[in-house]
């Protein structure tokens, strides 16, 4: 049994698979500074469950329907910055690594290492230090990761689809359930990335890239 | 040969034997109608000269009456009157006479040809060797008869065709003959035998082109349905190939899901159990049995096998994370495998295509690539993705030995791989071009941004804004 501990990290699992999640469960709970406060099966649930169990770590799926996991990430860490993402997936490619780093997540471990290597990714992004399973770390060190800072991520290119068809900062808040401030700080990134100043010229882009339909 | 064609071939057939038919048909019916109509006119013509001949003739013999009736068998001086009445009677205009023979062929008068008188005509023969004085008498004995001769006539001083009648003044055995010419009906029959062959040729000449026309009209009215349905033929044949690649690609991608997402899953879950049983075992402090930690590494290459063979089928990151980035990974395998380095140029919107289009593209990108492995000898490939000027392009260049692109080599190097992504590339609206020197090969895919536009949109944004 374990014993409750000041110490103890909350952790919220996010799964559609239900066996890994009783699986996971079952070995963490071999840990008592391990507290799995809820237990999740869809990315689009995430905000909500993450308000109410209040957790220190996410411990979070990338391949799961209606909102993957990186994107679920990005827009738990718009609204709770200070809940670490750890994702967790089967994906051992370099491209899932720096995607889930852009979108906010502090670490990156594979569902297939071994679930002590999983605690202790728990346990070092709870501190608010980065961790990546030694297979991904293997992976990042032939393909050095580079933040793609150049690179736009699915949540600022919803904003940029708002901004082009002429809605506001606030309005883009609304729609989105995010701050005014939010919305604005996706918007001068959106610019930076995309190295360019003017609403004409973010038009012109969004309608090379199908993001517009018009003229 | 197709159902049209074949019935199209039965209907021009069906016109050319109707044609010969109504053809010969018309024309035999035609020419027989125009004889038949010919010959009445002929007979009604000759009737009415014959007619004409006897009048003459009696006319001649009731002015003959007078010295004729009352004078003996040897009157010379009732036969000089009688013979110079004959001569002085004239009709139609000169070519009308009368002549005298006696029976012994001997002529006796005649007015156009006065020196045929006291010649003995007996044996004078037309070409056909007939004896016309002889025919004549002979008529002339048994009570009159007609006599068709050829003969000079007067007015034209020319032979003509000549009916001639002839009767015989028993008492002095002499022939009193007249005749017509009969070239004037011979002109009308003529005139009118040219105006049917001219009625029969227009006849003719209108069933010609009505058939003609009949089998240009179904000609080309069987090239223009025969044309449209083979294009119909075609766009139904390259649909259905699009559709069988885009479902063989939902296979595709509906296994590795099932992989992936399920069996995996499952593995990794017993993975868990077999690791908590070793915690639970670990805490009582026993011994780990040996057929653990083989059943643990067996779980890991099962996991490891079945995780590969789904990568193989459909690579998730396409679904995942979108086009670049499974360029950006397949492209890293490559580098790795081949020492061939890659540059790659992505754009920074990501999440862009529709599921088809971008796997049709990855497609592109892997096919490439195995064919610069296998064939280019090239050192760097440059991929790069270019949304501008309202299209989304992608080119693989390598800095190989390119290779001719006449369509044997092309087929031969490069297989058929190259040929259906080309046609998938075209069912997106899109163009696909290969061009190759010694510098190296390009392979270059565009598509229309209208192809995927508001695809994103459509995906991450939930109401119309």
């Amino acid at each position: 049994m374990k014993t409750e501990v000041d110490k103890s990290i909350s952790v919220l699992l996010v799964d559609d698979h239900p066996m890994v999640q009783g699986g996971l469960k079952a070995c963490l709970s071999f840990y008592d500074d391990i507290d799995i406060v809820g237990a999740i099966d869809d990315g689009s649930k995430v905000l909500a469950a993450a308000k109410e169990f209040r957790p220190d770590v996410i411990l979070m799926d990338v391949s799961m329907p209606n909102t993957n996991g990186i994107d679920a990430t990005e827009i738990v860490k718009e609204q709770l910055p200070n809940v670490q993402v750890l994702v967790f997936s089967m994906h051992n490619n370099a491209e899932f690594v720096t995607s889930a780093m852009q979108a906010g997540a502090s670490g990156y471990v594979l569902k297939d290492s071994e679930p002590e290597m999983v605690y202790r990714a728990i346990k070092t992004v709870a501190t608010g230090r980065n961790f990546y399973s030694s297979s991904v770390a293997q992976e990042l060190i032939e393909n050095p990761i580079r933040i793609q800072n150049e690179k736009l991520t699915t949540r600022e290119q919803v904003v940029l689809s708002y901004i082009v068809k002429g809605k506001s900062s606030k309005e883009i808040g609304k729609a989105l359930s995010i701050s005014y401030r939010t919305v604005e700080a996706h918007r001068r990134n959106i610019k930076a990335k995309l190295n360019i100043e003017s609403l004409a010229e973010l038009i012109r882009y969004a309608v090379n890239h199908g993001l517009l339909d018009k003229h | 040969m197709n159902l049209p064609l074949r019935l199209i071939c039965v209907a021009m057939l069906q016109v050319v034997l109707t044609s010969i038919v109504t053809y010969f048909f018309v024309i035999d019916e035609y020419k027989t109608l125009s004889s038949n109509s010919l010959v009445t006119l002929e007979r009604f013509l000759i009737d009415q000269k014959k007619q004409e001949l006897k009048n003459y003739t009696e006319i001649a013999l009731s002015a003959i009456n007078k010295p004729y009736e009352f004078a003996s068998e040897d009157d010379v001086s009732a036969q000089t009157e009688v013979a110079q009445l004959l001569n002085g009677l004239l009709y139609s205009e000169e070519d009308g006479y009368f002549f005298i023979y006696d029976n012994k062929g001997v002529n006796i008068t005649h007015p156009k040809e006065p020196f045929r008188v006291g010649v003995d005509h007996w044996e004078l023969e037309d070409e056909n060797g007939e004896k016309i004085i002889q025919i004549l008498v002979n008529n002339a004995k048994n009570g009159g008869g007609y006599y068709r001769y050829p003969w000079n006539k007067p007015s034209v001083n020319r032979s003509e065709e000549k009916m001639g009648y002839s009767v015989f003044l028993d008492k002095w055995n002499w022939m009193i003959g007249t005749g017509v010419y009969l070239d004037d009906v011979n002109k009308q029959l003529g005139s009118l035998q040219n105006e049917i062959d001219q009625h029969i040729g227009k006849t003719k000449t209108i069933i010609l082109v009505v058939a003609f026309s009949s089998i240009v009209i179904i000609f080309l009215f069987g090239l223009i349905v025969n044309l449209t349905q083979k294009k119909r033929t075609d766009l139904k044949i390259s649909l259905l190939g699009q559709r069988i690649i885009n479902l063989q690609e939902e296979e595709r991608r509906h296994h590795s899901r099932e992989l992936h997402d399920g069996i995996i899953q499952v593995l990794v879950s017993i993975k868990y159990s077999l690791v908590a049983t070793r915690m639970f075992i670990d805490k009582k402090e026993q011994d780990m049995p040996p057929a653990l930690a083989h059943a643990s590494s067996n779980l890991d290459s099962a996991i490891k096998e079945i995780r590969r063979i789904s990568h193989h089928l459909h690579p998730r990151i396409l679904d995942e994370l979108g086009l670049s980035a499974a360029i950006k990974d397949i492209s890293d395998e490559f580098s790795e495998r081949t020492q061939i380095r890659t540059y790659l140029t992505m754009p920074a919107a990501r999440k862009l295509l529709p599921d088809n289009i971008s796997t049709t593209l990855f497609r592109v990108v892997q096919e490439s690539l195995v064919n610069i492995e296998k064939h280019a000898n090239a050192s760097t490939v440059n991929i790069s993705l270019v949304l501008k000027d309202k299209r989304l392009t992608l080119s693989i260049c390598d800095n190989g030995c390119g290779f001719s692109t006449d369509s044997d080599s092309f087929d031969e190097q490069y297989g058929i791989g190259l040929r259906n992504l080309s046609e998938r590339i075209q069912h997106h609206a899109g163009e696909f071009n290969v061009m190759s020197s010694e510098q190296g090969t390009c392979i270059v895919a565009s598509i229309p941004t209208t192809s995927f536009v508001n695809h994103f949109n459509k995906n991450n944004i939930e109401e119309e804004v």
